[in-house]
């Protein structure tokens, strides 16, 4: 493959491939549907990649937790609306310790919202989304390139961690058609690490709370914490190891940027005036490298499609307040973050509105350091 | 005996109350897997949230113990993604058929070759004792004290939307042809449900009138009589099996996924 025109969407389910995804269950759900139509094609003419449209996204969360187990690395691909009815199979994959990932093209929510909009409304919901505690890894890409590059890295993530991975996308992302080369991005793929079902144990794979020997151990409060703990502590060990985040701009300005997913795109042309931080590992937070880095700056805007879903993170990381740009209803424009700015009395003096809605900003893949 | 091979009897006494009919699907399972040579290597136990659910962890297979209502998902990709290996559901029926439902409708359209063997106590036993989808009308329940208010789901007509399927109705008094209904839907080549009458005393039985669990499996011998041979269709308390036509046609032999096949 050379370069050529590739869909985020396309992106992501070319990794998957790559990352050596042998089983997709899903569910048609705007604006993910075009990962269910690329798995379909590519079943149709590989019979060991294994695909079944699911009755509804509740099944396809199940079935992908059951592939695995069997023994494929598995993932499934939905929106808002299919990844709420997915929390109680990611608790599960979770409390089990099933490798697997989960594809969520964020619209904007809440109940049926707007399916062809983009939003970054959904960030809670990848870590918090499920009853219980469980430590969540979820990595959230910027370009198509990455779409493709970071799908890898959930599947590895997923392998070492035994758990369910979450790839952030959102409407204008999957949509969004690029130039890439995938076939020049290199990510070395870490091989299954789950022993599959049927290989001479007798394991018990339980959502309910057990001792290893199978015996409910539903009132032990001690078992409860030894294993949780167990499980946090693998999980933050392996997300160590993908502390993926982009920091660049103008490092010398007085205030920083925080932007992530589609939004750091959009705010590409004020790269003159700010600062950046961009987290790609959204989930477990990087409190290590922002509280570093945020130390610099005496002012902080987080620019996101919510209503300050990681602003509220980010306060809480740093223990200082921050500034926000909401970008609500879907309109990711370089005209909404001014005007978001020039509310807050940020906007720079030399770029000011234009009167023109530029949807993206510059075409060029991010050229600031990115590091992880 | 080698049926004990099959059962993890260092975890015995169970947690199932005395009197339970689950220990009795669980006896003649196990009998099953033995005559067939089904063990560790070739067969894993898909099991739902209820009593019913703790069978798998008393087995000597893999196991995987669902969320509740998910049994089928679950089973159909394990078989989707290692074709080779049985696999056996084992569920209650309100997670087979009320929370379980949509997937049990889907299953049955796909005709996945898994057998489900359906604990059917017509209760929610674990949860002290409320209204299932085959609990029958008019019964006290803690949640319909002035009896149940709807008529049951039809069980068999679901299976049998999908003329492949086949169908069982059995209880756990009749442990000769429960054990051959489980044989034969474990033979099946295609969907396979077999719907066991089981007693739950503590949780719904008391309640309902029967001084013992002994008085409840006197009552399937009683009131559940063998449908004539050949029968299509089974009448309410009738036992029998019903099987569906063998889909005819190239049925692709793909390997597990990621072989090549």
């Amino acid at each position: 493959m050379t370069k050529r025109l590739v869909q985020g969407n396309e992106a992501v389910f070319l990794g998957a491939v790559k990352a050596g995804a042998t089983h997709f269950a899903g569910y048609p759900i705007s604006p993910s549907s075009e990962i269910l139509a690329q798995a379909s094609v590519y079943a149709s003419k590989h019979p060991e990649f294994r695909f079944l449209q699911e009755e509804d996204e509740i099944a396809s969360a199940n079935a992908i937790l059951g592939a695995s187990l069997a023994g494929a690395k598995s993932f499934t691909a939905t929106s808002g609306p299919g990844f709420s009815l997915m929390q109680e199979a990611i608790g599960y994959g979770h409390k089990v310790g099933i490798p697997c990932v989960i594809v969520n093209v964020m619209r904007v929510g809440p109940g049926t919202g707007m399916p062809t909009m983009p939003g970054q409304g959904d960030l809670n919901q990848t870590r918090y989304g499920s009853t219980g505690d469980y430590t969540s890894i979820v990595f959230y890409p910027s370009t198509v390139a990455e779409c493709y590059e970071y799908t890898i890295h959930a599947f590895n993530a997923a392998e070492e961690s035994r758990s369910p991975v979450i790839i952030l996308s959102d409407a204008f992302l999957g949509h969004l058609n690029e130039v890439a080369d995938l076939d020049s991005i290199e990510v070395p793929v870490v091989p299954r690490t789950l022993e599959p079902l049927a290989s001479g144990s007798t394991r018990l794979f339980s959502g309910v709370a057990t001792y290893p020997d199978g015996e409910p151990a539903t009132a032990d409060s001690d078992e409860y914490i030894r294993q949780y703990h167990e499980g946090r502590e693998r999980s933050l060990e392996v997300a160590e190891r993908y502390a993926f985040h982009e920091y660049g701009w103008n490092k010398d300005a007085e205030t920083l940027v925080i932007a992530f997913g589609i939004t750091r795109r959009v705010a590409q042309p004020l790269a003159p005036h700010f600062a950046l931080f961009r987290p790609i590992r959204i989930w477990p937070t990087l409190d290590k490298e922002l509280t570093e880095i945020a130390g610099r700056y005496k002012k902080i805007i987080v620019i996101e499609g919510s209503d300050g879903q990681y602003a509220n993170v980010v306060e809480r990381m740093l223990l200082r307040r921050v500034e926000r740009v909401p970008l609500l209803g879907g309109r990711m424009s370089l005209e909404a973050i001014r005007e978001g700015l020039d509310a807050i009395g940020m906007l720079p003096a030399e770029s000011a509105p234009s009167g023109s809605e530029s949807p993206a900003g510059s075409p060029a893949a991010p050229a600031s350091s990115r590091v992880g | 005996m080698a049926v004990k091979d099959k059962l993890k009897t260092d975890l015995f006494p169970t947690i199932w109350c005395p009197g339970c009919g689950i220990g009795l699907i669980m006896q003649q399972l196990a009998t099953v897997m033995d005559g067939l040579g089904l063990d560790k290597l070739n067969t894993v136990l898909i099991t739902g949230i209820g009593c019913t659910g703790r069978m798998g962890a008393y087995m000597n297979f893999e196991s995987v113990y669902t969320l509740h209502g998910r049994t089928l998902p679950v089973a159909e990709a394990v078989k989707m993604v290692r074709p080779e290996l049985n696999v056996i559901v084992v569920s209650g029926d309100g997670d087979m058929a009320s929370i379980g439902g949509n997937h049990l409708l889907h299953s049955i359209r796909r005709n996945p070759n898994i057998t489900v063997i359906c604990n059917n106590n017509e209760i929610y036993g674990l949860t002290g004792g409320q209204t299932g989808p085959t609990t029958p009308q008019g019964t006290n329940t803690i949640s319909s004290p002035a009896g149940a208010a709807y008529s049951p789901i039809n069980l068999q007509g679901l299976v049998n939307t999908n003329p492949n399927s086949f169908y069982a109705k059995t209880t756990v008094y009749h442990q000769g042809p429960m054990r051959k209904a489980i044989k034969e839907a474990i033979e099946w080549p295609g969907f396979s449900f077999v719907d066991v009458a089981s007693q739950c005393i503590e949780n719904n039985g008391r309640r309902i009138g029967f001084s013992s669990a002994n008085d409840m499996l006197q009552n399937y011998r009683t009131e559940y009589k063998a449908a004539p041979p050949g029968s299509t269709h089974l009448e309410p308390h009738q036992t029998g099996i019903v099987k569906g036509q063998v889909p005819t046609g190239a049925v692709p032999d793909n390997g597990p996924a990621g072989s090549g096949e």
